[in-house]
């Protein structure tokens, strides 16, 4: 038997938990089974909606006394795998070892404070990633040289519009011109032009929401599922968008 | 051959792990992801150059493969299966069929009174995009099966 306030307090710890997931993009079942799996090592029960943008959870103990009902918004934050793995470990942890919530707490701050990878490494790591992408489509050295350096200009653009929290679609647009326009640059060197605008644009791929999306219509979580891959899809004609202009300045050179 | 599906391998894991970095993978999987990505794209360089296999079923037998592995590498290393296994996926993107699409387009708008190119364009942006699509529809499927196949598996990865 849990006190009122006792179950609030598990309540708003657990809408945190499983908001932090939904936002850092993880799919929705994931969500729901980390959750429940929490509240059953305290002897509790979660019956939660998920929608896109916020959960309405509704936390009871065993026998339906007590209960609480949560309604949160789901923070804009960007994907983050090691959230993802980290915190289905800690939900196994508390299943397995009886965590308090003070304890519980204390870990999920631990994982929340967890440094990011610098800045200039990711970068860097992106544009080698586009760069061999470019050499497996077949482009030839020039090629793969102007995707190096065009994916780590674009991509370092992308994160600085990101910072300033300027409007996804604007982001993925520009951030497509400014790559595949700096790209077409190989059409003054002799290099496989083509190909190196074709794959300059593509370290933007929404891969993550879009495979989400797929795994949660398969389960049943349509309506979610369906909106994570029209946001996707739209994000992609963002792409194509601001490809599409570069193209149209190109395009007789690049027939 | 084999020095090319060795290049071809090679290539896809820089480019997995590079593209994974932009969902911050916990840094342990990193190698495996690497991996995956060399394995999946080195079978289907294979399946399409040696045995003339079309480059959707090729992706969909690569991505298969890479969700039995991840089936393995998860449980090592305590990352549940998307997180291994969409970076992995990732550089198997159809990118030229993408980019052949849009330009199609492109040019169909540009050549809409010319009778004989506008269908050759049309037909030349359908068919890239049915390639694409039909493409990456599979790829995110193989390896989502696994999902599927092996829940019990596929939900105590992160079981410490």
């Amino acid at each position: 038997m849990k006190s009122a306030e006792e179950i609030k307090d598990f309540t708003r710890f657990i809408a945190d938990y499983a908001t932090s997931l939904l936002g850092s993009g993880v799919h929705t079942s994931r969500v729901l089974r980390n959750s429940n799996r929490i509240a059953t090592s305290m002897g509790l029960q979660i019956h939660m909606t998920t929608f896109q943008k916020s959960i309405i959870m509704t936390v009871a103990d065993a026998d339906g006394t007590q209960v609480h009902t949560e309604v949160l918004e789901i923070p804009g934050m960007p994907i983050s795998f090691e959230y993802n793995s980290e915190l289905s470990s800690l939900s196994w942890e508390a299943f397995d070892k009886h965590l308090t919530l003070d304890e519980l707490r204390l870990k999920y701050e631990e994982i929340k404070a967890m440094p990011r990878m610098k800045t200039w490494l990711l970068v860097l790591l992106v544009g080698f990633a586009n760069a061999s992408f470019c050499r497996l489509f077949g482009g030839d050295l020039g090629a793969v040289l102007i995707v190096f350096l065009t994916t780590m200009l674009g991509f370092f653009l992308r994160l600085q519009m990101q910072k300033r929290g300027l409007n996804h679609f604007i982001v993925f647009t520009t951030a497509a011109f400014v790559t595949s326009l700096t790209a077409s640059s190989a059409l003054l060197f002799d290099a496989t032009a083509e190909i190196a605008v074709a794959t300059s644009v593509l370290y933007l791929i929404p891969g993550v929401p879009l495979i989400n999306g797929v795994i949660d219509i398969l389960e049943g979580h349509t309506l979610i599922g369906v909106s994570r891959i029209i946001q996707a899809f739209l994000l992609v004609l963002c792409i194509a968008a601001g490809l599409s202009l570069s193209i149209f300045m190109f395009q007789n050179s690049l027939l | 051959m084999i020095v090319e599906i060795i290049m071809d391998g090679l290539l896809a894991a820089i480019a997995g792990i590079g593209f994974g970095a932009i969902s911050h993978p916990p840094r342990r999987a990193y190698l495996y992801i690497g991996i995956l990505a060399a394995l999946g794209h080195s079978l289907r360089y294979f399946l399409m150059h040696a045995l003339q296999v079309d480059i959707a079923a090729a992706s969909f037998c690569a991505s298969i493969v890479i969700g039995l592995f991840t089936l393995w590498f998860g449980r090592i290393t305590y990352c549940p299966m998307t997180v291994l296994y969409i970076p992995a996926l990732l550089p198997m993107v159809p990118g030229m069929y993408a980019y052949k699409t849009v330009f199609g387009l492109m040019m169909f708008m540009q050549h809409l009174k010319d009778e004989v190119m506008a269908p050759k364009y049309l037909m030349e942006t359908f068919s890239n995009a049915v390639v694409t699509v039909s493409t990456v529809f599979l790829l995110a499927l193989g390896a989502t099966l696994m999902i599927f196949i092996f829940p019990k598996r596929a939900y105590s990865m992160t079981r410490k």
